[in-house]
């Protein structure tokens, strides 16, 4: 734009140099003429300049203080969470402590209560009832045979057909099937007792090295372990229900039989006077 | 052209004829045209935006990058931290690991509990016993017509007195309820070892961030577990009263049967 101003500005000087007749009005267009034309052709004030620095500076001031403020915070914020989890949430002091803990416990029950556990019980005298108390307590699942055996030489069999009533021997088969349900029971029980217990060992020899971010897997699998734990006592308890039932049916027979037999011998008495 | 060029050469002849007013025009066009600014570099107002844009660059660098940095610094503590202290990924592994293998464990108490004990060799405590050991909750209803073949029904009302009749019934009823109980029990405790196996087998696959779910369900079940146990319990606590009240009841009816009994001996001996 002020190149085009320029321009026609000098063309209509020029055309005054051109046409001008003589010298002293030659002086006069030319200065005047330099004067137009240099004010013309003089260059812009660099308004922009201010401009300029005013941006830098507002940019400055952004850097050095919106930006520099929400670093720093989030400097701070960041350190904190930092600190909490290093000292608060997961001190690397009380982690050790705690594996350190977990070892010393290990140390301090577990060959102690594993030694108690595994006195020996064992009290028979006599050679069968200790035949059938080694077996019973031997923790084996695959010597049921066995233990029919030597409970038959401790508890006798079942009495023959011409030795008792039927009623009898019935329910004399169903007290030793129960004793006997229950005594397998119990082997397996013991078995799996021990497996419990290796478990738990293998749990805590997992704590005294976890971490914790491991430990909730730990501790899952042990609570799977209880409610196995549980299942087995429930099974216990089931055997045990069973063995009381049939112990209480069993008195509840004799008292079922005392009474038919005293009703029998009042018969018996009554017929036994009105003859007299 | 032609005309351009006619106008070249007119302008030549006219410099040639009026040298001063061409040097004049000539000096004047050189001095006052308004020539690009090529020295832009050089300019105060580059040195400006240079000295700005160095500013800039400086703030920029010191408080943009020291400050991102100083946060980088942290942020790789804490992942250092949470990698090497709080979720090491070789103990996860670890953890898992011995979940597997607790697996095992678990497999084998199942099998054991599943071991067949039968022992009954005649056949009414023989069919007793398969009901009671079924673990199988639709056989509960057949409890009743076992127990009563081996252990035969309530007398009849001329065959006791109703107080003994009473006994009877209560005391049956006590050892058939904890029968079934513990035909319920067992097929509970199945039920059991099957969930808990399902969770350890869940549990193998979490993360360390999923595995208190299952820790929470497992909680759960085991909460379950225990009323299950407590209920087995109370059953066996029912029988052993109803077998304590027989006990008194027993020592009761014998004071009342010799009360009688020295009664009728004395009419006896007055008729005589």
């Amino acid at each position: 734009m002020q190149g085009l101003l320029y321009m026609t500005f000098f063309a209509a000087f020029t055309w005054f140099v051109v046409k001008v007749q003589n010298h002293r009005r030659l002086m006069a267009v030319t200065l005047a003429g330099v004067m137009v034309v240099t004010l013309v052709g003089a260059p812009q004030p660099a308004q922009a300049q201010l401009g300029i620095l005013q941006a830098i500076q507002a940019v400055l001031n952004v850097i050095n203080g919106v930006i520099q403020t929400a670093l720093t915070s989030i400097n701070t914020v960041r350190t904190a969470v930092n600190n909490l989890q290093q000292l608060v949430a997961w001190p690397q002091q009380l982690i050790n402590q705690a594996r350190t803990q977990v070892t010393q416990m290990i140390g301090q029950y577990r060959n102690l209560m594993t030694n108690i556990f595994h006195i020996n019980l064992n009290s028979a005298t006599l050679p069968h009832p200790q035949a059938l108390e080694a077996v019973i307590r031997d923790h084996q699942v695959n010597n049921f045979q066995g233990l029919t055996a030597t409970f038959a030489n401790v508890y006798g069999a079942v009495p023959v057909a011409t030795a008792a009533n039927p009623g009898d021997r019935a329910m004399s088969d169903m007290d030793d099937a129960l004793a006997l349900d229950n005594l397998k029971t119990l082997k397996a029980g013991d078995q799996a007792t021990d497996i419990e217990l290796q478990s738990a060992d293998a749990i805590e020899n997992s704590a005294s090295q976890a971490a914790p971010g491991s430990a909730p897997f730990l501790t899952a699998t042990a609570i799977t372990s209880a409610i196995h734990a549980q299942a087995l006592t429930q099974k216990l308890l089931a055997a045990e229900l069973r063995q009381e039932a049939a112990r209480i049916a069993h008195r509840n027979t004799l008292r079922k039989e005392n009474a038919t037999n005293t009703t029998q011998l009042r018969g018996v008495l009554v017929n036994l006077l009105q003859h007299q | 052209m032609k005309r351009f060029a006619d106008l070249l050469r007119t302008t030549k002849n006219w410099m040639l004829g009026h040298k001063f007013r061409a040097v004049i025009l000539a000096l004047v066009l050189v001095f006052t045209a308004p020539w690009p600014a090529r020295a832009q570099l050089i300019s105060p107002c580059c040195a400006l935006l240079v000295a700005g844009l160095s500013s800039i660059q400086s703030a920029l660098t010191k408080v943009v990058g020291g400050g991102l940095n100083q946060i980088l610094g942290v942020d790789k503590a804490m992942q250092q931290f949470q990698q090497a202290v709080v979720w090491p990924q070789n103990l996860i592994n670890q953890a898992r690991g011995l979940v597997g293998a607790l697996q095992g464990n678990y497999n084998q108490i199942q099998n054991l509990m599943h071991i067949p004990v039968n022992s009954a060799t005649l056949p009414t405590a023989q069919q007793l016993e398969q009901v009671l050991l079924s673990r199988n909750p639709n056989q509960i209803a057949q409890t009743a017509g076992a127990y009563t073949a081996l252990y035969g029904p309530v007398p009849a009302p001329t065959a006791a007195s109703p107080q003994v009749l009473n006994m009877v019934d209560m005391t049956d009823a006590a050892a058939q309820a904890a029968m079934k109980r513990a035909i319920e029990i067992d097929a509970l405790a199945d039920l059991e070892l099957q969930a808990a196996n399902q969770l350890n087998q869940s549990i193998q696959a979490a993360a360390p961030g999923s595995a208190p779910i299952i820790e929470a369900q497992a909680d759960a079940w085991l909460i379950r577990a225990n009323a299950y146990t407590q209920s087995a319990t109370a059953d066996l606590m029912r029988l052993r009263a109803v077998d304590l009240a027989n006990a008194s009841a027993d020592i009761k009816m014998g004071a009342t049967n010799t009360t009688n009994l020295r009664q009728a001996l004395a009419n006896l001996l007055q008729h005589q």
